[in-house]
């Protein structure tokens, strides 16, 4: 408003100066007219009288707008101080107006970003951040419907998972039981039916193992991959692991040696889900290494961990496979050999599982030398 | 040998455990469900009592657990395996009152049963 009243302060100014013109160049003419009446000396004492008057009356204008000048600056700066106070006034009620919804919106989002979906703000203040928080309000309402959403078809999928690993467990069992039974008659078959046989009873124990690793990927999504770590001694578990498959490497030819260090402390693990681990690990080099490799499982004492390896003298892994081992349904090139039977999901599994403990899983490999894998686990103390 | 009291619901994998259970010399009794399975328990009396229970987990009318607990209180005291179909059946954990002495998984490795049947019947 002040700086209304500067502005229409400057217009009259401006209007006035103008009128001092004219007239300061109205008394010059009536002046430059009585000097030459004085010249030709008609009425020279009117003439003389005359410029007189005009000169004070020039001098008083002169004063006036002078005056009228300082007066007007005054009232201009006046204008402009006040109303930059005003302004800045008018800015700082906005931003504390502003200040308030917007502070709220920073520490609700923050919120909803931590997974705080429940995390809302009050609508209010200016429109412009009304709306802000209305939309607020209703992007986290559809993330949380969307999350209810998903978390029952998270829940629908977990279950349906297990049913079906528990329906499809049934027949399987009947399948290889009974391909097995006819196994046990094997010298009352003929070779081919034998060879038959024995596809039926590899391909049921590849679906089993399938069906297993399915349910573990499932339950580890859903973080419902449970252990239960006790103090173990890795060299049992090893022991363990080894005899589980030796009858499979004995068979290629396949030397498997242990090698764990003198007073190794026990580890803190879960014995069923490490030895799954390992045996995890001595399947994966069984299968890709030739007949006559040799694998070695050593345990050895790093800090406060205990690290159980796997290396093997086989093909080795190259370098843009070693990168993604451990992921889901990556598999090496069976090139060397037709035994692989996995499932592609082992090391995804080992690595979630040997997570869970709080350990690490690793790999290296030099192509043509062979692979080692490794995990650190926990020790007790 | 030593008798051992089969139940399962299905009559495909009962067949399967009699056979090979038979063929490595046990004398098996079956029951397709838990209430089957008192039934034969209670009619078999002192001498006919089976030495060990290998019981499906999940069965309709009368699950294997159910039976198990029934049992246990009247006092049978027979070692138990329990079969499920579940791979970790021992996960969820069974109440410690039903004395289960392990647990089976399917598709059964039979080498591992009849090892465990062994030591628990001490054969």
């Amino acid at each position: 408003m002040l700086t209304g009243l500067a502005v229409i302060g400057v217009a009259r100014f401006l209007q006035q100066r103008q009128d001092f013109e004219d007239a300061i160049a109205r008394s010059y003419e009536i002046e430059i007219a009585a000097r030459n009446r004085l010249a030709e000396d008609r009425n020279p004492a009117v003439a003389r009288t005359t410029i007189a008057a005009q000169q004070r009356d020039r001098t008083e204008l002169r004063s006036d707008i002078d005056g009228e000048t300082r007066d007007t600056a005054l009232l201009v700066g006046a204008g402009l101080i006040a109303g930059l106070t005003g302004a800045a006034l008018l800015f700082s009620g906005l931003i504390a107006s502003m200040r308030r919804p917007l502070e709220e919106l920073v520490e609700a989002s923050g919120r909803l970003a931590g997974g705080d979906l429940t995390a809302r703000v009050k609508v209010g203040g200016l429109s412009e951040t009304a709306t802000l928080g209305a939309a607020f309000n209703e992007m986290a309402d559809e993330l949380q419907r969307r999350a209810g959403e998903r978390d029952r078809l998270d829940r629908m999928r977990d279950e349906f998972v297990l049913t079906a690993s528990h329906e499809l467990r049934s027949p399987l069992t009947s399948v290889q039981g009974f391909a097995e039974l006819l196994m046990l008659e094997r010298d009352q078959l003929t070779p081919k039916q034998a060879d038959t046989v024995e596809i039926i009873i590899d391909n049921t124990r590849h679906l089993v193992r399938l069906l297993n690793d399915l349910l573990d990927l499932a339950r580890s999504d859903a973080g419902r991959l449970t252990i239960k770590p006790v103090p173990t001694e890795a060299s049992t578990l090893i022991a363990d692991a080894v005899r589980t498959m030796r009858g499979q490497t004995e068979a290629g030819g396949q030397v498997i040696s242990e090698e764990v260090e003198d007073g190794l402390p026990e580890i803190v693990v879960d014995p069923d889900r490490i030895r799954q681990v390992l045996v995890n690990l001595l399947t994966n080099a069984h299968e890709y290494c030739p007949e006559r490799a040799s694998i070695r499982v050593a345990a050895t004492r790093v800090g406060a961990e205990v690290k159980i390896s796997v290396t093997d003298d086989g093909p080795g892994i190259p370098e843009e496979q070693l990168a993604h081992i451990f992921e889901r349904f990556t598999r090496g090139d069976a090139g060397l050999t037709q035994r692989v039977g996995g499932t592609g999901l082992g090391l995804a599994i080992s690595k979630s599982l040997v997570e869970l403990h709080g350990g690490r899983i690793g790999a290296e490999s030099e192509p043509g030398q062979g692979s080692s894998f490794h995990m650190l686990l926990p020790a007790v103390g | 040998m030593p008798r051992v009291l089969v139940a399962d619901d299905s009559e495909t994998i009962l067949l399967l455990l009699r056979t090979r259970l038979e063929m490595e010399g046990y004398e098996v009794v079956t029951a397709a469900d838990g209430q089957e399975v008192m039934d034969a328990i209670h009619a078999a009396g002192e001498t006919g009592a089976p030495d060990l229970l290998l019981l499906d987990a999940m069965m309709p009318r009368k699950s294997g657990i159910e039976a198990l607990r029934e049992l246990r209180a009247e006092g049978v005291d027979t070692p138990a395996l329990i079969v499920s179909a579940h791979q970790d059946a021992g996960d969820a954990g069974s109440p410690s009152e039903l004395e289960v002495s392990g647990y089976v998984t399917k598709p059964i490795d039979f080498e591992r049963l009849f090892a465990e049947i062994d030591h628990l019947t001490g054969g």
